[in-house]
């Protein structure tokens, strides 16, 4: 938990638009709807991520890269 | 557009366009609002549905959102050397055009008299004392608000509208699985729906193969949340390692997840109902949504109608709806819920063993429900497996 507060602000998510086919995987299951499908592209708000990779793990193109 | 309506639904997928026309045809004043500027674009889906669902549904689909006509199923052993089939009155079925079917819905539910807004996404839910009372929305660049006595959710997989109305619907890794498609040419089809399973090609999932045509397919892998690598990863190996797909081409990718755990534990609030994928009503076998989502629209459609027109649409009134959807369709869910969960923990030999007994008639059984001639069978081969097995007894 400690580190996560750290970490807070600071993003190791990176969503590569050119893989992304925008299927809103990564948003179903961001804890904190810090992911928000626009039509043909993902918003992503660092001040509420965590950092958990959850979206990383989900994205089924692989087109989120996580980086600890 | 107006300021106050009976019923906002968002998300023009199948739930919501369904949910939209019934409580339109029941008398609602009712706003249908999409994000995307085309209804039915892009494709999420497997695109499968039993023509049995027609009937229950009451839905006509039109020859153009046809794309093929299915007589059953084939299930094939991870070592390939088993299929077994399944082809009888109830297994036909069609692989659908989606971008069609699910703008001819948001189309019936507008000559139904609910209006309908493309382009549009809602960024706030409003809540007024605890209780769901509107949205705010931004279509396509102008901000606006509008009034409801009852908000629908039907937002797909993401099920972000819940979640900004304080319901906790985020899908877990574990009760998860996530997809990708191709949709292919040069691909030789018969009839026949395909589908391959192995831990190794797609785990805590299975490989489909859904004919589109004679020589068109969507091939695709769903693996499960928690498994290594991604499900891009897998497709791309299934597809090169198959000789079959040699001269294919890919004309369309399509994906998502698909929740394959137990529907979310409450479907209503005060002012809010949660329909479809965004609900987690999903067929935790094989993953289709549409007619789970048509089924539990159609119903939560009808509800939100009648609670409109009484002015009761707290929590308490508006559980008609999950009431009467857990009594219709839950037996079902969480007797193939069982079955996902035993089908979890068989590994590739387990699977082989199985496949070797498994007869046609067998798979029928299965497929109806009932567990028990087909377990003992497996059993009488595989003594071992009785402990995980058991549960289905």
């Amino acid at each position: 938990m400690f580190i996560i507060e750290e970490l807070k602000g600071v993003s190791l998510i990176k969503i590569d638009r050119h893989r992304c086919i925008y299927c809103g995987a990564c948003v179903g299951v961001c804890p904190k709807l810090a992911l928000i499908l626009k039509e043909t592209f993902v918003e992503y708000d660092e001040k509420k991520c965590i950092n958990c990779g959850m979206c990383a793990k989900a994205c089924p193109m692989k087109a989120i890269d996580f980086k600890k | 557009m107006k300021a106050d309506y009976d019923v906002i639904v968002v998300g023009a997928g199948p739930g919501g366009s369904f949910a939209a026309k019934k409580a339109a045809k029941a008398g609602a004043s009712v706003l249908l609002i999409d994000r995307r500027k085309e209804l039915g674009a892009p494709v999420r889906c497997g695109e499968g549905l039993g023509s049995h669902w027609l009937d229950e549904l009451g839905l006509k689909v039109s020859p153009k959102a046809i794309s093929a006509e299915i007589s059953g199923s084939v299930l094939y052993s991870p070592n390939m050397k088993r299929e077994v089939k399944i082809q009888n009155p109830e297994t036909r079925g069609y692989v659908i055009d989606r971008k069609v079917f699910d703008k001819d819905l948001a189309i019936d539910a507008g000559r139904a008299g609910a209006e309908v807004i493309a382009k549009t996404e809602v960024y706030e839910v409003i809540k007024k004392d605890g209780k769901v009372c509107g949205v705010k929305a931004n279509c396509a660049g102008d901000k606006f608000e509008a009034n409801c006595k009852v908000l629908i959710a039907a937002d797909g997989g993401e099920s972000t509208i819940a979640r900004m109305a304080g319901i906790d619907s985020t899908a877990t890794l574990y009760d998860t699985d996530f997809g990708i498609e191709y949709e292919m040419v040069n691909v030789d089809c018969q009839d026949l729906i395909e589908i391959y399973f192995s831990k190794s090609a797609a785990p805590r999932g299975y490989v489909w193969v859904f004919p589109k045509g004679k020589d068109v397919a969507n091939v695709g892998v769903g693996i499960g949340g928690l498994e290594q690598g991604n499900a891009v990863e897998y497709l791309d190996r299934f597809i090169k390692n198959n000789k079959r797909f040699e001269g294919a081409q890919t004309v369309a990718i399509k994906g998502g997840l698909i929740p394959v755990g137990e529907p979310l534990k409450e479907l209503v609030a005060d002012g809010l109902m949660i329909v479809g994928t965004a609900a987690h009503q999903v067929d935790p076998i094989h993953g289709g949504g549409m007619a789970l989502a048509m089924e539990a629209g159609g119903i939560a459609g009808e509800v939100a109608a009648k609670c409109a027109a009484e002015e009761k649409t707290d929590k308490k009134s508006l559980y008609e709806y999950e009431s009467i959807w857990r009594k219709k369709v839950g037996p079902k869910l969480m007797r193939r819920l069982r079955l996902r969960k035993v089908l979890e923990k068989l590994d590739d030999n387990d699977f082989n063993a199985i496949f070797e007994n498994l007869t046609d008639k067998d798979l029928d059984e299965l497929i109806k429900g009932d567990y028990k001639p087909v377990v003992q069978k497996v059993l009488f081969k595989r003594p071992q497996l009785l402990k995980v097995l058991s549960a289905l007894l």
